[in-house]
């Protein structure tokens, strides 16, 4: 299993070390930027550095669903599926190798966000006033939130979940239109309609579920409900793939 | 070495075997390669090689001795014997040859007695 | 040891293999012979456990094929499969972490015997020095069977020897090699038994040694007997 987790982190680990490298030059041009006082350039910096983290993470999870693709379609396959493990190990060295980077992604931007915030704060003092008044719009449009470090925690939480969610259901779509429906008319979009339907149905147990309790209730249930999900679509994926997979 | 199609490839190694037997380029005792040898000296499978030695132990040419390999056989009037017979062989072959070609037995042994005088000459 | 039973598969509207039954037995190489298209590749690729036959099934020692026969059967498949990503020594290392069979000793014997290069990218390669590669990588394990697919397409007359030497080292009482080929003179000395397939299906399956004591015949006679002038040469 480490093996298997090995080589998925091996497959892509360029592009994320191209993320880390970008990551690193936007947050010196912030840190140069804070400390030279160059606002222009210090704001442009901060809007990068969220960017970078936000998609950055959803980059990793659509790297990993074009990763499962080609290891079904293209001879490289044969590398993966030659190897003495059933399809559940298989998958499930990609989907731990998956979720394993996107949390440490998380967490790691999680981590550099809050220590940009510190640095901010103790270098204008004024952001104080700038939470507040994102309080206030908050408020006005009816969202009873205090906004501090446990709920962005539990945002970004919830994020990761889902996210993770929807890669899972991306690959279980796509294994139903590569081998359930290997050769058929449409299958790419029968695919896309299994995954659009699956994401329509977990976001309609979500709002069942959760919808309409207070924010971070919502955020933990509708984390839970994305981790569970994510299971159900591994064990479905690797189902499917046990019986049907010819790479 | 090219194999023809017509007879066994064990076949043809065995007359390989033999031949550097009689000629004297594996005297009697000499130790023959392992099977497996055998099989990559002459690009073959390594049943036919078995099958070589298997057959040339049948005719006695070679002895194998548990443990330590194959050996051609110590008795020399064996692979004299053998000597005669592919000589033998190789009469019968030319004669055959000049029958086809219409030569009477008489006719045959004249060509070869010509072709020895010219290459005496030589 | 391996066994298929009325193996089927279809592809749309064609049938790649047609109810192949074959019993191979330790001990012997095997050629499996047939112009292109006649389902060598898909026979192979489904005793593999790579592809999942329509219908009929495979065994292994007596077992269908699946994780397990995995660890047992080294298979090369004509394409070059390697991710584009490694380096030759980053294949064997690959193989050295999966497969608990395999010897980097040995894998490093045949690579100097072919003269290749641990450092060269697998994108790289010229064909003829993937093929190779393909070739070491696989030899190098100690499996029970080897299933080579084209192991002679697009390799030298050198190359092909030193091939043939690695298989004939690695033949025993107890393995099993196959190889597929449409090179049949390729095949000729090595293999002692040959299948031979037409059209997804079984046509005949020979010892050769007896069939040439028997009819005369090499099985490059028998092929261009079975295949006629339109399959034979298609090298």
């Amino acid at each position: 299993m480490i093996n298997l987790i090995k080589y998925e982190f091996r497959k892509t680990w360029t592009t994320k070390l191209i993320l880390l490298a970008i990551t690193a030059f936007a947050e010196v041009v912030f840190l140069a930027s804070l400390y030279l006082d160059k606002r222009d350039i210090n704001a442009l910096s901060i809007v990068a550095l969220t960017i970078l983290a936000i998609g950055g993470i959803l980059f990793i999870g659509i790297q990993s669903i074009l990763t499962m693709h080609q290891d079904m379609n293209t001879k490289q396959g044969y590398m993966l599926y030659m190897t003495p493990n059933s399809c559940y190990k298989i998958l499930g060295g990609k989907v731990l190798e998956n979720g394993l980077s996107m949390f440490v992604a998380g967490a790691f931007y999680f981590a550099l966000g809050a220590l940009d915030v510190t640095l901010l704060l103790g270098h204008y003092g004024e952001l104080d006033k700038l939470m507040e008044m994102v309080k206030q719009f908050m408020s006005s449009m009816q969202m009873e939130v205090s906004l501090n470090g446990r709920m962005f925690a539990l945002f970004a939480l919830s994020f990761l979940c889902s996210w993770l969610c929807t890669v899972t259901t991306a690959y279980l779509a796509d294994v139903v239109a590569t081998c359930l429906l290997n050769g058929k008319k449409h299958n790419g979009w029968i695919g896309l309609l299994v995954f659009i339907l699956l994401q329509t149905l977990f976001s309609w147990v979500e709002r069942t579920a959760v919808g309409g309790r207070a924010l971070d209730v919502q955020l933990i249930g509708s984390a839970a409900i994305a981790i569970v999900a994510s299971a159900a679509m591994y064990a479905a994926t690797a189902f499917l793939m046990d019986r049907h997979l010819s790479v | 070495m090219d194999f023809n199609a017509s007879s066994p490839i064990w076949m043809q190694v065995a007359t390989r075997i033999k031949t550097e037997m009689v000629s004297g380029k594996l005297p009697p005792g000499a130790k023959l390669p392992g099977g497996r040898e055998l099989a990559l000296q002459y690009t073959i499978n390594p049943n036919t090689a078995a099958r070589v030695y298997q057959e040339l132990e049948k005719e006695g040419l070679v002895e194998v001795r548990r443990g330590m390999g194959t050996y051609v056989t110590e008795a020399a009037e064996r692979i004299a014997r053998l000597r005669d017979g592919m000589a033998r062989d190789a009469a019968e072959d030319y004669m055959d040859r000049m029958a086809s070609l219409g030569y009477t037995r008489a006719e045959a042994v004249a060509w070869i007695e010509q072709e020895d005088r010219e290459h005496a000459e030589e | 040891m391996l066994k298929s039973e009325a193996l089927t598969k279809v592809f749309g509207s064609k049938t790649a293999v047609d109810h192949v039954s074959l019993n191979l037995e330790a001990g012997h190489i095997c050629a499996m012979l047939g112009p292109n298209g006649s389902g060598k590749t898909t026979w192979m690729k489904m005793a593999a456990g790579l592809c999942k036959p329509t219908s009929g099934q495979v065994f292994f020692d007596g077992e269908p094929i699946g994780v397990k026969s995995r660890a047992s059967v080294a298979y090369m498949s004509t394409e070059p499969y390697f991710y584009t990503w490694m380096t030759i020594r980053d294949v064997a290392k690959y193989y050295a972490d999966f497969f608990a069979d395999f010897s980097m000793e040995r894998f490093r014997d045949l690579l100097r015997r072919f003269e290749l290069e641990e450092n060269l990218k697998t994108k790289t390669l010229s064909s003829g020095m993937m093929a190779k590669a393909k070739i070491a990588v696989t030899m190098a394990r100690d499996a029970r069977i080897w299933m080579l697919d084209e192991p002679f397409n697009g390799i030298d007359l050198v190359a092909r020897d030193q091939i043939k030497s690695a298989i004939i080292e690695s033949a025993a009482p107890d393995k099993l090699l196959l190889m597929s080929s449409h090179l049949v003179e390729e095949m000729e000395s090595i293999a002692d038994r040959a299948v031979f397939l037409r059209k997804g299906q079984l046509i005949k399956e020979v010892d050769i040694e007896t069939e040439r004591a028997e009819t005369g015949c090499s099985i490059a006679d028998e092929y261009r007997r079975i295949y006629g002038a339109q399959g034979g040469e298609e090298a």
